[in-house]
């Protein structure tokens, strides 16, 4: 599994610093609430240029929302997302456009566009987005869909794909502008072995090839930790831990490491809270 | 006081939907222009919500039509006026018919299926995609399908129209027996434009009023199965109940 290790693919990599101004992304202060429930309560993190920065966390902490806040298409209630220098909620909406021009996004369940063929749904962004001839739009799509290593499914619907076929082909339509930046949103959910495989690689070839910067939101702490150079833990609305995968694991945290292991039980615990089990099962409590 | 406060809210929820239905309006208009520069877009919508409702259009509008054709004879020929059975189903097709069954019956089968189509986008991330990939929903998706709506539904009232007239000839000339040379001859002597323009007025405003409505409602469908399917039935619902309220409004001041 050495190939898509950070040491053996990617020898300029450093340590990432938070503060560095080579930031891509600059989250401060956040706070966002949903239906009156806190879901960021003073988050702040950063993500440098050219690195895989892993976001983990519990199942509805909000590590989906804080994508979308990176992409604009919500926008906290405090606090501050800094996309590329620029601050993403109080940009006018063509300027959003314009930093969305700049980003590619993989959505948990693919979101390809059920009506256009595989080739239809990657030439999609150049086709809406720029005024290339047919003959270039073609010829970058087939390159696009080669490097996922589907240019022979080109012609299929998407209904006729696998899930896994399904993620290569989002990823092929996310870098067919060539973005800075990739957001990848749960990528490795519901995929076989040798599909997860293939796609842990193709994100680590992705970012050390196009030379672009990849968020991914992930709760697959195994696979994740095998690529990302740098990884955030988010519980309760705050980064309860940072730093490269080696160093989580070994964490003072007690959270922290019932998450890396995958304990069932722990600060999060295996029963959500409920009467006293005997005096519920005698009847004298619902 | 429960219940005032009960109808205190729900008059604020109204107000409030209303206000989101004409934002939704304005921000589609001000799309429209982007829209019409691809006119193969349009075409495409006009092709799925127009040509592939013209089967349920005009098998309903020669029922529609010899049913009139069925009443008005009996009726007139009462008064021994079966001569006037063309003018009268004319201008009762033209006036009101026409356009109001066409618009209800455009918006159970195209209405419902833009509602969906565009609720299922949401509630598979598709709209979402587009957003991110820096594609603006309501130019590329909701645009197109309302200015469909839109050209649609006047089209389809003139096919409606003609077909149902057909149809009450049909049963009229050949089957009752009402002359064929006064059947069209007082047809063109009591249907004036006037006639003509409040039908073409009240198809283009209920062609609006459907197409907003579905794209509305399957643009703001929330992202589950049931969320898609309570959207479609309240396209039905929302624009059966708005077309009837406009035709009264427009009879109103048109008459």
């Amino acid at each position: 599994m050495a190939w898509h290790t950070r040491a053996s693919t990617s020898p300029t990599w450093k340590l990432p610093d938070p503060v560095a101004d080579e930031n891509i992304v600059q989250v401060s202060g956040l706070k966002f609430a949903r239906s009156g429930r806190p879901i960021f309560s003073g988050l702040d993190l950063a993500i440098p240029r050219g690195s895989i920065t892993a976001i983990m966390g519990p199942s509805g902490t909000g590590k989906t929302t804080l994508l979308r806040m990176i992409t604009g298409q919500l926008r906290p209630h405090a606090g501050a997302v800094t996309v590329a220098g620029q601050n993403v909620a109080e940009l006018s909406r063509s300027k959003l456009f314009d930093l969305r021009r700049r980003m590619g996004m993989l959505f948990q369940n693919s979101a390809l566009l059920t009506d256009f063929s595989v080739f239809e749904n990657v030439a999609f962004p150049l086709r809406e987005n720029t005024r290339l001839p047919d003959e270039l739009i073609r010829q970058v799509v087939l390159t696009k869909l080669n490097s996922v290593g589907l240019r022979g499914a080109a012609d299929l619907m998407p209904s006729e794909l696998s899930g896994g076929m399904s993620r290569r082909v989002a990823m092929a339509r996310a870098i067919v502008m060539d973005p800075e930046l990739l957001l990848y949103d749960e990528p490795f959910s519901g995929l076989d072995p040798i599909s997860l495989g293939v796609v842990l690689r193709l994100i680590r070839i992705n970012n050390d090839a196009l030379g672009l910067t990849s968020v991914v939101v992930s709760h697959d702490v195994a696979e994740i930790t095998q690529i990302a150079d740098f990884c955030f833990v988010i519980s309760e609305g705050k980064v309860i831990a940072s730093g490269p995968p080696k160093d989580l694991a070994g964490s003072s945290s007690e959270l922290v490491r019932q998450f890396m292991t995958g304990a069932a039980d722990g600060p999060v615990p295996f029963h959500y809270p409920a009467p006293d089990y005997a005096l519920q099962l005698l009847g004298t409590s619902r | 006081m429960t219940l005032t406060l009960q109808l205190w809210g729900g008059l604020i929820d109204s107000l409030r939907k209303l206000g989101a239905v004409i934002l939704f309006l304005l921000e589609i208009l001000k799309q429209c222009p982007g829209a019409l520069a691809r006119p193969r877009l349009i075409s495409q919508q006009v092709h799925h919500s127009g040509v592939l409702s013209l089967v349920i259009i005009m098998t309903s509008a020669f029922f529609v039509g010899m049913v009139i054709g069925l009443q008005g004879y009996d009726s007139l020929s009462r008064l021994r006026q079966e001569d006037i059975l063309g003018a009268g189903v004319a201008l009762t097709l033209f006036k009101e018919l026409g356009p109001v069954v066409t618009a209800l019956l455009f918006a159970g089968r195209a209405g419902t299926a833009l509602a969906s189509e565009i609720g299922l986008m949401r509630a598979t991330d598709q709209l979402s995609a587009m957003e991110v990939m820096a594609i603006d929903p309501i130019r590329r998706i909701v645009a197109p399908r309302f200015l469909g709506a839109v050209i649609s539904v006047p089209l389809l009232t003139t096919v409606f129209n003609a077909i149902g007239i057909l149809g009450a000839w049909f049963i009229g000339v050949l089957v009752m027996g009402v002359d064929n040379g006064a059947f069209w001859s007082q047809m063109q002597e009591f249907v004036d434009p006037p006639d003509i323009f409040e039908g073409v007025a009240k198809s283009v405003v209920f062609g609006i009023t459907a197409g907003l409505v579905a794209v509305f409602e399957g643009y703001n469908a929330p992202p589950t199965a049931e969320g898609v399917g309570m959207a479609t039935t309240r396209t039905v619902v929302t624009t059966s109940i708005l077309v009837l309220v406009f035709d009264y409004v427009i009879t109103a001041f048109l008459i």
